[in-house]
């Protein structure tokens, strides 16, 4: 949910506008479980940082999401566990390759209208156009090559493979993208519990010393 | 001991009179709705963004090259960091949701009304102060939304007359929004809360020399008022125990909800992201300022329609006392501009095409004519009220009034 | 107005009252542990909290400083002859050579005079703190005042020969 979006929700009710160029994600499910967020962490650590960075996720807080440090250790190479996780190729090598260069995944998952919606659509947006050449229906001036192969998938047993791939991945950088928010739910949970006990014996309480006041005649 | 010590103050500071006066035994109406408790519930707003402003100062970095980077170190790396970022960023839209509905309630029980003038007027002082934080405040993340917010609000200085481009380098210290303009924007978003507390300190000092209003409008006999402790500090807790359970489950489970997307990206001159809208607390004055095809004019409304508040006093002529509670006309008046104020939001997200461009400009007439028509309005009602008879309550209050004047 | 129960001053202090009290006040003050927490080390700078140190660079006789925990750590490389001296029991703090080394060749003290603050500079026979003239010996015991304290040994340990990591 954005902001943008909560009172046209609300006023398109009776309104006749319609938000104009709304390009139409695909709004399956993003999975929050761990084992998905591991799998989806493997891919990144092994696929997508061949090319792309994540300036703001330490190898170590990998070790932190679960990952052996066996794991970690071979993703990592020679980089300290205290560095970033940094894309294989070089910027400057990419860009030269690519026309672009590859952006920051860090924050992908929260840094576009539609959030993990939009990521995962754009993954699976890989099709062909009319004179053969790849085209992505998300994002159409796309550098980025259909990696999962998408595109490419004829039955759908291989959409399928390739749809719970970009889920995974969509999964991790959304970890990536706000690694405390388990703590933040798990904290919240306790902390709403406390404060609606507090409502209520403030309510109580409110209600005992207000008794003789609201006996008396409404003004 | 205890009572030596606070002898030995009192006759050297008024603390026991303070206390007594102020808060224990201050009379207040004993029929104050809870639309009541926004005003203490803003003073407690103000207290924790106070707080959690002056720990996340202690993380944050006003430095282009770095300022993206640590709300990421503070998100990311700092103990209980995003707890209070994310306190900071929902209690910013916390703080202008609860001023507005402070304001709503005054507005339709007509406490602006006399004596109530000054009390009106420093709380509109405060309101400009609150809008001129959050505005330097929300450049601090230096996302594209902070940057490009802060770029187009600056630019409607240039609608100042004969120095309208040297008003804008000067209030940026650059060309463009850059490292000058972010650090000077960190320094005063510092100061500004302070000046605030001082504001609201006039504001109560104002209050208290007036007291509260109450739903009635009419003031209550002293039998009628009762003292501040306890009734009112057990019910101003359960107002703050409420809103900590909407604020808290903003905060936890969806506080993303009041960030753009866009402002995840860190900010980039060259760049403008597709649409470019201000915090909601801003979508109606913004929506105004576009209603109007020429810079100069556009700024003009805007800041007209923020100041036009202050002359609601004056505006109001009826003599039955009050706000919506016995006057049927005004209590119409405030839905219909309620209802404006949510359409002129509305207009104000949504980027602008032939059709909300007339919405806009028609919710901006509204807008004014709810303000501009109220004298005529009021004194229609009142010859109306007045001929179809009107409560016991405010027949006295209208006869006490004739009394005094002869 | 002899009744604790009227409209002036209504009854309050009951049950009901104390519970809420102190619910509210415990969760008040629990409020508080984040902002506490929130000015503690933050991940990243824990994470530097152990420094990993090639010993195989220093030749005997020289020292070499590093950070740890941004603190600087003196690590000197003894000679036969500086061990030799350093039997003698120190007057200030006194402690034996043997119980401030792990391996006798090799010092490794954190270079804070324990006085005020300052990094003492390497001098003649050990070091001297410029700030108020602590003098301290090739063992990083104090020789001569006003430094209370010999310079603190960190926590380490040999990951082999020539390999040390402190924290």
């Amino acid at each position: 949910m954005n902001k943008r979006f909560l009172l046209p929700l609300l006023l398109s009710l009776f309104s006749s506008f319609a938000l104009a160029n709304e390009i139409e994600l695909e709004h399956d499910p993003i999975p929050t479980d761990r084992a998905s967020v591991l799998r989806g962490a493997e891919q990144v650590a092994t696929v997508c940082s061949s090319c792309h960075g994540l300036k703001y996720v330490q190898y170590r807080s990998l070790l932190d999401l679960g990952i052996a440090k066996e794991t970690v250790d071979v993703w990592r190479g020679d980089k300290p566990l205290n560095s970033a996780m940094k894309p294989q190729m070089a910027p400057d090598d990419a860009a030269a390759a690519f026309g672009v260069t590859p952006p920051d995944l860090s924050l992908m998952a929260v840094a576009r209208e539609g959030g993990v919606h939009y990521l995962y659509s754009y993954l699976m947006g890989y099709g062909v156009g009319a004179n053969g050449e790849t085209t992505n229906r998300i994002f159409t001036v796309t550098k980025m090559p259909d990696v999962l192969g998408i595109s490419a998938a004829s039955d759908a047993k291989q959409r399928e493979e390739i749809s719970a791939k970009a889920k995974d991945i969509t999964a991790f950088l959304n970890w990536a993208a706000d690694p405390r928010a388990g703590d933040r739910r798990s904290l919240g949970i306790y902390v709403i519990i406390y404060l609606l006990i507090m409502t209520i014996l403030l309510f109580l309480w409110k209600k005992q010393i207000w008794r003789k006041i609201d006996a008396m005649e409404k003004l | 001991m205890f009572k030596s010590t606070l002898a030995w103050i009192d006759q050297r500071f008024p603390l026991t009179h303070f206390i007594k006066n102020d808060l224990a035994d201050y009379p207040t109406p004993r029929n104050l709705s809870y639309w009541w408790n926004f005003g203490s519930l803003a003073g407690l707003v103000l207290v924790m963004q106070l707080v959690t402003g002056i720990f996340l100062a202690m993380h944050y970095k006003p430095d282009i090259a770095t300022a993206f980077d640590s709300i990421q170190h503070i998100m990311r790396d700092v103990n209980y960091g995003w707890l209070l970022r994310y306190m900071h960023s929902t209690g910013a839209s916390a703080f202008f949701a609860v001023i507005y509905i402070h304001m709503a309630r005054t507005l339709y029980h007509g406490s602006y009304r006399a004596p109530r003038e000054l009390l009106w007027w420093t709380g509109q002082g405060l309101l400009l102060l609150l809008m001129a934080t959050a505005f330097m405040g929300y450049l601090l993340p230096w996302g594209q939304m902070s940057y490009w917010g802060a770029a187009v609000i600056t630019n409607l200085f240039r609608a100042t007359p004969f120095f309208g481009e040297q008003v804008v380098v000067w209030l940026r210290g650059d060309f463009q929004v850059g490292d000058a303009t972010l650090t000077r924007f960190y320094a005063l978003h510092f100061l500004f809360p302070f000046i605030i507390v001082g504001a609201v300190m006039i504001h109560l000092i104002a209050l208290h020399t007036v007291k509260s209003s109450n739903p009635r409008g009419i003031e209550l006999k002293p039998k009628d008022n009762i003292p501040f402790h306890p009734y009112y500090t057990i019910k101003d807790m359960l107002g703050v125990a409420v809103y900590l359970v909407v604020f808290s489950a903003f905060v936890f489970f969806v506080p993303n909800t009041l960030i753009e997307a866009a402002n995840n990206i860190p900010a980039n001159p060259m760049q403008t992201p597709a649409h470019i809208v201000p915090e909601w607390y801003f979508l109606p004055f913004y929506a105004i300022l576009r209603s109007v095809p020429d810079l100069a004019g556009g700024v003009a409304a805007m800041g007209l329609s923020v100041l036009i508040f202050a002359a609601m006093p004056y505006l109001d002529r009826s003599r039955i006392p009050g706000g919506a509670r016995y006057r049927p006309a005004y209590r119409f008046l405030f839905f219909i501009f309620l209802a404006d104020m949510l359409v002129l939001g509305y207009v104000g997200a949504v980027p602008v095409t032939a059709d909300t461009a007339i919405v806009g400009r028609v919710a901006t007439e509204i807008y004014f004519l709810t303000f501009l028509l109220l004298p005529w309005i009021s004194k229609k009602e009142e010859a109306y009220l007045i001929k179809r008879g009107l409560p016991p309550a405010v027949e006295e209050f209208l006869q006490n009034n004739a009394n005094k004047k002869h | 107005m002899s009744s604790k129960d009227n409209v002036v001053n209504p009854e309050r202090r009951n049950f009901l009252g104390k519970v809420t009290t102190v619910a509210g006040a415990t969760g008040a003050a629990a409020a508080c542990w984040p902002l506490v927490s929130s000015m503690n080390p933050s991940v990243d700078v824990l994470s530097n909290a152990t420094t990993e140190v090639d010993l195989s660079h220093i030749p005997p006789g020289g020292m070499h400083t590093v950070a740890w925990q941004g603190k600087p750590v003196f690590i000197l490389h003894r000679t036969e002859e500086e061990i030799n001296r350093m039997k003698e029991l120190s007057q200030i703090e006194p402690v034996a050579d043997e119980k401030r080394v792990q391996q006798p060749q090799w010092l490794v003290v954190v270079g804070i005079c324990t006085h005020l603050g300052c990094v003492p500079n390497r001098s003649e026979n050990g070091w001297l703190c410029a700030c108020h003239g602590s003098q301290y010996d090739d063992s990083g015991r104090v020789t001569h005042g006003p430094a209370p304290h010999n310079l603190d040994v960190p926590p380490y340990k040999f990951l082999s020969a020539d390999r040390i990591v402190i924290g």
